[in-house]
């Protein structure tokens, strides 16, 4: 499945009205705030169509998956909105994991356990916030509305010197902003992958850090590296992957660039790319094969090091990051 | 006291709706606690034993009530189980120490849940540690979230250095040149 994909499902007292853009997304957020709710609207509908008193509107099925039989049962589904309510163990497994990797539908997935197999982007965890009345056509009733909000918000922040960069890789990633960063004396260090950053941040003897990650898989990890921010400063700069820099840099021209990167979901079919980044890391080995840009992921085409092109990629960095790089 | 044990844990209720479906009393509901914490969290107002005023849902069984509260009325009714408290949100975790304060309680979490600003005394199981705050409890909760979690490097393998999408021939990097032919267009 690729696209976006618009939900509304609504009965007399709620409706819900969202979208979904990738193929993990992932509820969580307060309790009592409808994802319970939500779910059980679209099982009713499943099970009894507009019989069931709730109204669905989106352009590909929506669907409900649960209990020991979720395997047998998701394999008749396809090109669907799978939703998985909490309760259901199997969505930690590797199983599910696998299940969802070669797959061709959406998963909408209810949970706030960090489900580490599978690369979920920060842009795709929400919670429900309920956001008023207003009355239906039957005026005894009014109808609540339930929208979903992004949890991770990257706004920019106050101004930040980091006195340790924790890069999430250790590939071309890493030695773009080990050259970036040294150049200005700040040391710079590879986790050796995401689920080694928070460990690597939280070990650090320094107080103030920049962690550079692929927000296209790093859902997961977004917990804990948050959570860190109790006791240091923690700055996280998550591009979708080092890639999707490198193509909106403007170093890599056409109008498939442009148009893959304004309108990703539809360019990107869930069951070939497991997450956004391998995406990104396919497109860019593409269209800069054969040229003197070519990009190999283990190691960086030492290109990319010359001023042009490293102030290019350094251009789509937040400037609230105080250095002058 | 509260205790915590990070990570996958077998012996803790998962699925909480389900075993409060099935065990809990109408009685739980006639206790001034479990009230304050149907109000705060739920938003809702107990009437009666069996009927609670919902300001989203309208009158509705204690069934219907919210995962969240459904885990603490488990914890506060059942304190010799351990209960998987991800199914609460961090809008139940005043109402986790609070119950703390009363009585020995042990809970199961997956996910880093927000005390708060506040000093508390949170005994972490999977490191015998008191913590006391969140800045002495988030780093424990990062070394154990994945404890009980069987680690599968193919899933969880980020190098792609080793995807057959990605791989280019040894040897077939080109010299460095800037070549202006490479800029604008779809001549890539």
């Amino acid at each position: 499945m690729r696209g976006t994909h618009q939900v509304i499902v609504r009965n007399n007292r709620v409706q819900f009205k969202f979208e979904v853009s990738r193929n993990i997304t992932i509820i969580r957020g307060d309790s009592a705030t409808g994802k319970t709710t939500l779910i059980g609207m679209i099982a009713d509908y499943e099970r009894n169509g507009a019989a069931s008193g709730i109204e669905l509107f989106c352009d590909v099925p929506c669907v409900i998956l649960e209990g020991p039989r979720w395997k047998r049962d998701l394999s008749f589904i396809h090109g669907s909105i799978v939703f998985v309510d909490e309760g259901n163990a199997f969505t930690s497994s590797h199983d599910f994991a696998r299940a969802v990797r070669d797959s061709d539908n959406y998963y909408v997935i209810a949970t706030r356990e960090s489900l580490f197999s599978l690369p979920y982007s920060v842009s795709e965890v929400y919670g429900i916030r309920n956001s008023g009345r207003s009355s239906s056509r039957y005026p005894q009733v009014s109808r609540l509305y339930s929208t979903f909000y992004q949890i991770y918000d990257p706004s920019p922040s106050a101004p930040f010197i980091p006195e340790l960069v924790v890069v999430e890789d250790s590939n071309a990633g890493f030695e773009f902003f080990s050259e970036l960063f040294s150049r200005v004396g700040i040391p710079c260090v590879s986790a050796g992958g995401k689920g080694n950053v928070c460990r690597t941040v939280k070990d650090a003897s320094e107080q103030s850090i920049l962690v550079i990650a692929d927000g296209a898989a790093f859902g997961p990890e977004m917990e804990g590296a948050t959570s860190l921010g109790a006791y240091k400063r923690v700055r996280l700069f998550l591009p979708e992957s080092f890639e999707w820099l490198v193509l909106n840099s403007g170093l890599i021209g056409g109008s498939d660039v442009a148009d893959a990167l304004a309108n990703p979901s539809d360019h990107i079919e869930s069951r070939d790319f497991f997450s956004w980044e391998r995406f990104f890391t396919a497109f860019l080995v593409g269209k800069t094969r054969g040229t003197y840009l070519q990009y190999e992921k283990r190691a960086l085409n030492p290109a990319y090091l010359q001023d042009h092109e490293m102030g290019a990629i350094k251009g789509e960095m937040p400037k609230d990051i105080g250095v002058s790089l | 006291m509260l205790s915590i044990q990070f990570g996958h844990m077998p012996e803790a209720i998962f699925d909480t709706a389900t075993f409060f479906r099935n065990v809990y009393l109408d009685a739980w509901l006639d206790d001034p606690l479990a009230k304050r914490m149907i109000k705060s969290v739920d938003k809702s107002e107990v009437l009666g034993e069996r009927l609670i005023r919902s300001r989203a849902l309208g009158l509705i069984p204690p069934t219907d009530l919210s995962g969240g509260v459904k885990t603490l009325l488990l914890i506060y009714n059942m304190p010799e189980r351990v209960f998987n408290a991800s199914t609460c949100g961090d809008n139940c975790a005043y109402w986790i120490l609070e119950i703390a304060r009363r009585q020995d309680i042990t809970i199961n979490l997956r996910h880093i849940m927000n005390f708060g600003r506040g000093r508390f005394s949170i005994k972490v199981l999977n490191t015998g540690e008191v913590a006391h705050s969140m800045a002495e409890l988030v780093p424990m909760a990062i070394d154990h979230l994945r404890d009980g979690m069987e680690i599968d490097r193919e899933l969880e393998r980020t190098d792609l250095r080793e995807d057959p999408i990605l791989r280019v021939p040894p040897g077939a990097m080109p010299a460095i040149q800037r070549d202006d032919i490479a800029f604008g267009g779809d001549r890539l």
